[in-house]
């Protein structure tokens, strides 16, 4: 390969607009030294952000063929391979844009802060005695505390991108979660509150975050650790709660779902009565067996004491 | 070629004519399916929201049943797959000693053996497709048909490594196979939003709708999906769909092994197309089928 083309999706603060910029290709060189090289020996009206360049700071992700990564450390040669010679370079999804590649963290941010992002420290905690955990408590929380807030995982997330006004940027979810698993932390209900309120239950489990988290953060299982934290907490007046504990709820009944019961157990009976026209329609096509009751599988009893078992396992 | 076949709660109910295609698809091609005996749910990433480790250790279970039969586990359902490899990701990743003190109360153990796959990498990996083409008695030619993969097949690829998540082939190589055209949907890899049909009813419906739409202007005859979740809500939820995008015209919605069973001269009434809400039914005679 002798020429890499960037097709860069471009901002200039009015209009966008595409631009193709070609340059030599180099072996072993990273997406970010690409896009230097078009501002050092191109066009230096490009803009895109970057700084550490060590996969530290989180300013340089960027959607490359519709997938967002980190420029600095995604090596151009294995993106050469997947994508063929021009790559399409677009700035993150789901973020306002600046310029050209340059993203708007500042909403973010302040939606960030809702979730109360910071060490509320316990009652027992003092300057003088400090505020101290051990190994394992720290494992608890190690994953999230390598979150560099680049915003990779809110890019392609499905939820975000068919409605922001009820739900939140995955890592802010992750944010959350790392503080109500803190065992320095004396106040989870001040931190889950927020997330509860703004879509904890209506992420869609398309996977995109934990996909794209060049920090291997898994904010979609922080989604469900903040749901489980807020269920303990008694948090569990809504549908979400009740949908997740029909499914639960059938497993140590029968071992299998029962999908007649299913819209009455999540929504009650007079909510789930207006999805009645939705139910003649699967009748109709014999989709729904309302008379289907699964009966309890071989070896129910082995599942249920397994159930058992891993209940007290935690207390 | 042999497989403990885990059908899980979908296929049970509301897409039983998913299970009956994947059960004639496979016998016709002298794939052995054993039903799992005494399976249970997968959890379908909802009962992990309650119970984490009760989650794990039942999925734990379905591994270790795979074990005693000796078989590699199949499903033909994406979320199914991906919990049933998550879990066994979770157990080989350090987690076993502390699960099977748990399955003892069952008096089973799993020992790490179990493998998980999907009937689409079945079919792409195991039989292979140039198999495939060879006993495609009645390839479907004209027939244009979109892949659709949604989520759970391909994502998280640190689970699901059967192809690259960014560009997958497998549905293209498949449909191509057996003789239709494959038709590129842009929204291949985007959610159809089922698993939030309850809380977030809204966002799902025009998660859906824009897959039906996309699918429409693309010009496919009808959308093929691995995954019986998405089907149904393709399928079921299609005029909700409709409603949330301002789409019109009906898109016929295709579980795996019914495009299979088609091209391998199988009738409607076999592989259940009847049973769609949205019509399916007259595909199998634009094929040159009953
Ligand atoms: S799994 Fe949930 S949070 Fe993660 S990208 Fe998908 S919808 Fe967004
Ligand atoms: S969770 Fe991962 S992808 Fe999301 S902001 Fe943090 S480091 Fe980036
Ligand atoms: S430049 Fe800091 S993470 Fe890439």
């Amino acid at each position: 390969m002798e020429q890499v083309v960037y097709r860069i999706r471009r901002f200039d603060g009015r209009k966008e607009f595409w631009q193709e910029y070609r340059f030599a290709h180099e072996a072993n060189k990273t997406v970010l030294w690409g896009l230097l090289k078009i501002k050092e020996t191109v066009d230096p009206s490009l803009a895109f952000v970057a700084a550490c360049r060590s996969a530290v700071c989180g300013a340089c992700a960027v959607r490359v063929n519709g997938e967002a990564m980190l420029a600095c450390e995604t090596p151009l040669d294995a993106l050469l391979e997947r994508f063929g010679a021009t790559l399409v370079l677009e700035p993150l999804g789901n973020f306002p844009v600046i310029r050209d590649l340059v993203v708007d963290w500042e909403p973010k941010a302040a939606r960030l802060a809702e979730a109360k992002p910071w060490l509320v420290p316990r009652e027992e905690f003092s300057a003088e005695a400090g505020c101290r955990q051990s190994q394992a408590e720290f494992r608890r929380i190690n994953a999230q505390t390598n979150c560099i807030l680049c915003g990779a995982c809110a890019s392609e997330c499905n939820k975000l991108t068919t409605g922001d006004d009820d739900f939140y940027e995955p890592f802010v979810y992750t944010k959350a979660g790392k503080f109500v698993a803190d065992s320095r932390d004396g106040a989870a209900a001040d931190h889950l509150r927020p997330v509860l309120a703004r879509g904890l239950w209506k992420c869609v489990h398309c996977q995109e975050c934990v996909t794209k988290c060049p920090k291997r953060v898994a904010p979609a299982e922080d989604i469900a650790a903040l749901r489980r934290a807020s269920i303990r907490l008694g948090l569990a007046d809504n549908q979400g709660t009740r949908h997740a504990r029909a499914f639960a709820g059938d497993i140590t009944k029968t071992g299998r779902l029962n999908e007649t019961t299913m819209a009455v157990k999540t929504d009650g009976l007079l909510k789930s009565a207006t999805r009645l026209p939705f139910a003649l329609r699967l009748l109709r096509r014999g989709k729904l067996n309302p008379f289907h009751f699964p009966a309890p599988v071989e070896g129910i009893d082995g599942v249920r004491a397994i159930v058992k078992a891993a209940k007290e396992a935690k207390e | 070629m042999r497989y403990a076949f885990f059908p899980g709660c979908v296929l049970d109910g509301a897409a039983s004519e998913a299970r009956e295609a994947t059960v004639k698809v496979a016998r016709a091609l002298d794939i052995e399916l054993v039903e799992l005996p005494g399976w249970t749910c997968c959890g379908a990433s909802h009962a992990q929201d309650v119970d984490e480790l009760a989650a794990l250790a039942v999925n734990a279970r379905n591994l270790a049943l795979a074990e005693r039969l000796g078989l590699p586990l199949l499903t033909a359902c994406s979320t199914c797959t991906l919990m049933l490899r998550k879990a066994k990701a979770a157990l080989d990743g350090g987690l076993k000693d502390k699960v099977n003190k748990l399955l003892a109360a069952a008096g089973i153990s799993y020992a790490g053996t179990a493998t998980v796959t999907h009937l689409l990498w079945a079919l792409v990996g195991d039989y292979g497709l140039d198999r495939l083409r060879a006993r495609a008695t009645r390839p479907l030619a004209g027939l244009k048909v979109a892949g659709y993969y949604g989520c759970h097949i391909l994502r998280p690829p640190q689970v699901m490594d059967f192809e690259d998540h960014a560009r997958p082939r497998s549905l293209a190589a498949l449909i191509a196979a057996l003789g239709a055209e494959p038709v590129e949907l842009a929204s291949a890899r985007r959610c159809c939003g089922f698993h939030a049909v309850f809380p977030a009813e809204r966002d799902a419906f025009k998660m859906t709708g824009a897959i039906n739409a996309d699918a429409l202007a693309a010009g496919a005859d009808c959308v093929v999906t691995p995954c019986p979740l998405c089907q149904m809500q393709l399928d079921m939820r299609q005029r909700e769909g409709k409603a949330a995008t301002g789409t019109a015209g009906d898109m016929p919605v295709l579980h795996l092994a019914q495009l299979v069973g088609l091209a391998l001269g199988m009738t409607g009434g076999e592989l259940g197309l009847g049973r769609h809400v949205t019509p399916a039914d007259h595909l199998a005679a634009k094929v040159g089928g009953r």
